[in-house]
């Protein structure tokens, strides 16, 4: 059944790709910023060390960054509970047919990490171009990291899908949860 | 749709002909707009909880830049202010001052200028570097008129290094007698001691001639006369190739003294950097949740402004979505601040202050406003422009 599930929500996210469009922008946007600070490590750490405090203002870049990250996520769950609005009737239709739970929370979930996937991805294929770039350009003086491009890649898709799935799957659960009758009689 | 159109009309307020004829609820108009933004906030909790989540953490990151920059800005003031006291003219050296973070104080990257004071000035070379001492960085001021076998340092400074009023420090292969006194971050000793300890380090500080007081080019008189650039910019670095630079430290023309020009300088290299930077990108990307939330929530509920529309309330929906926004950014701010407080202080304990992260918060404050207002026109502006007629449609 979570066979079915998956793909009746690759077939929906198919068809809503461009309701899928904005999250995916924000996400690559934290996901870029991410790779660039993982690739562009040993510049930032020469510059927080002219503040001072190095490691500390180090720890800071990266945190901030993440966290921007999870804010893009964010963008995403905020997109699957629009998502969730539409469909309600739907969701209702499925209830009512005795469709489980599980294989229904499969087919939501897929949208949101699809979109945290291919968003980090882009962001992620972004920032590496923009710094292959700059270092071809000699306007990155501390270097372009390889080993840091490839872990700032994996950090952000992996913080993308693991925060897009745990953010998306309350209101997910919530609505799949709801009684039939009351999905079918919204308008 | 949960609250009926007489219920809107009845608990806003808004329209006077009706309300006369419709039960009254209790509260004001704000406290009638709050409950109902209230009401539209637990019909979709979850996207009231992912929109202040998302902004929440934008908040947060701005919040934790403006705090170490806060903290910057204090460090930055008090250092210059212990570096050269009250004198009016700071020569440094070509190599700049540095601010030492490990010894708490600014310190000399080169050697004083070789300048001869004008005639009339009084002033001294003032030795400053850092002494690598068995406690750690400490920072060493060599001013004229300490007498060679005495050190003065702070209470704090003398329990970092073990002494105590009127006991023994040994500085590398000198022994002097510790007075503490004040509160500044260096030990004072006398300037050939502290050249012995941290070599020829430092930076000239004068006092203009009692005929020249109350003048605003201080710089300007003091630097012709020596031949070195002047300014009282503190943003401004000494040339590398020159012999030096001047500061003017007298507020001069401007409303803010040296030392806050100084802080605020200082707090620039934090939101100039790429700290500043991504935190900015952050605030945006959440600014972007906030409208694509409410852009939701207008769609959700075309036929309910709808109706509101066609019975004359247009200009209320307005209202109810700026209610509704300042709730979602208030809320927003709130766990924000906090959660940013819980990181700085987790994180990075050094960098900064309970006074540093309250100036921070309340400067990110100072955002929400306009960003809750148009955060709620914006989606609201578009529904106005339709016909009562096409929202019912849909």
């Amino acid at each position: 059944m979570l066979r079915y599930g998956l793909a009746y929500g690759l077939l929906s996210s198919r068809r809503r790709a461009r309701e899928m469009l904005l999250p995916a922008i924000t996400i690559a946007t934290g996901a870029f910023l991410v790779v660039i600070v993982f690739a562009m490590s040993a510049g930032i750490k020469k510059q927080a060390a002219g503040l001072g405090h190095a490691g500390e203002i180090g720890h800071a870049v990266v945190l901030i960054a993440v966290t921007v990250l999870l804010v893009g996520v964010v963008e995403a769950a905020v997109a699957t509970t629009r998502t969730i609005a539409h469909r309600t009737r739907e969701l209702g239709v499925l209830g009512a047919t005795g469709v489980r739970s599980r294989p229904v929370i499969v087919a939501l979930l897929v949208e949101p990490v699809v979109t945290a996937f291919f968003g980090a991805l882009g962001g992620g294929v972004l920032a590496a171009a923009a710094g292959a770039v700059l270092a071809a350009a000699g306007a990155a003086t501390s270097g372009v990291s390889t080993t840091g491009t490839v872990t700032g890649v994996v950090i952000g898709l992996a913080v993308s899908v693991i925060a897009a799935v745990i953010t998306s799957v309350v209101p997910i659960w919530r609505a799949v949860n709801r009684p039939p009758v009351k999905s079918l009689s919204s308008s | 749709m949960n609250v009926t159109t007489s219920e809107i009309v009845s608990r806003t307020g808004a329209s006077p002909q009706l309300s006369g004829v419709l039960p009254a609820s209790s509260g004001g108009t704000f406290g009638r707009l709050l409950r109902f933004a209230v009401a539209n906030i637990r019909r979709r909790p979850e996207r009231f909880v992912l929109s202040v989540l998302g902004i929440a953490l934008a908040i947060a990151a701005v919040t934790v830049v403006r705090t170490i920059s806060a903290s910057f800005a204090i460090t930055g003031g008090d250092s210059v202010t212990n570096a050269i006291g009250t004198h009016a003219i700071w020569v440094v050296p070509a190599q700049g001052v540095t601010y030492d973070s490990a010894a708490g104080a600014l310190v000399s990257n080169g050697p004083p200028s070789d300048i001869t004071l004008p005639k009339g000035w009084t002033g001294a070379e003032m030795i400053a570097g850092v002494w690598h001492s068995p406690h750690g960085q400490v920072a060493v001021y060599g001013v004229a008129g300490t007498p060679r076998g005495r050190a003065v340092l702070s209470a704090e400074l003398a329990k970092r290094l073990g002494v105590a009023d009127g006991g023994t420090l040994r500085l590398g292969s000198a022994s002097v007698t510790v007075a503490v006194k004040g509160g500044g971050p260096a030990v004072t000793v006398s300037p050939g001691l502290a050249r012995d300890l941290v070599g020829n380090t430092g930076w000239w500080v004068a006092d203009e001639p009692a005929v020249d007081q109350g003048r605003n080019d201080l710089g300007r008189l003091f630097g012709t006369a020596v031949g070195l650039p002047f300014t009282q910019n503190p943003a401004q670095a000494p040339a590398k190739n020159g012999h030096g630079l001047v500061y003017d430290t007298t507020t001069g023309s401007g409303a803010l003294s040296f030392a806050q020009k100084y802080a605020s300088a200082f707090s620039g290299q934090v939101t100039d950097s790429t700290l500043g930077l991504i935190s900015v990108i952050g605030l945006v990307l959440g600014f972007v949740i906030a409208v694509s939330s409410f852009l939701a929530s207008v769609q959700e509920r075309r036929r309910e402004f709808g109706i509101m529309s066609s019975i004359g309330l247009a200009d209320e929906v307005l209202y109810f979505f700026l209610v509704e926004s300042g709730v979602v950014f208030v809320a927003a701010w709130l766990v924000g601040v906090l959660g940013a407080g819980i990181a700085v202080w987790a994180v990075l304990p050094q960098l900064a202050t309970p006074v540093a992260w309250a100036q921070a918060s309340a400067t990110v404050a100072a955002f929400l406003p306009a960003m809750a207002i148009v955060g709620a026109i914006v989606p609201v502006h578009r529904l106005l422009q339709q016909r009562p007629v096409a929202l019912l449609a849909d």
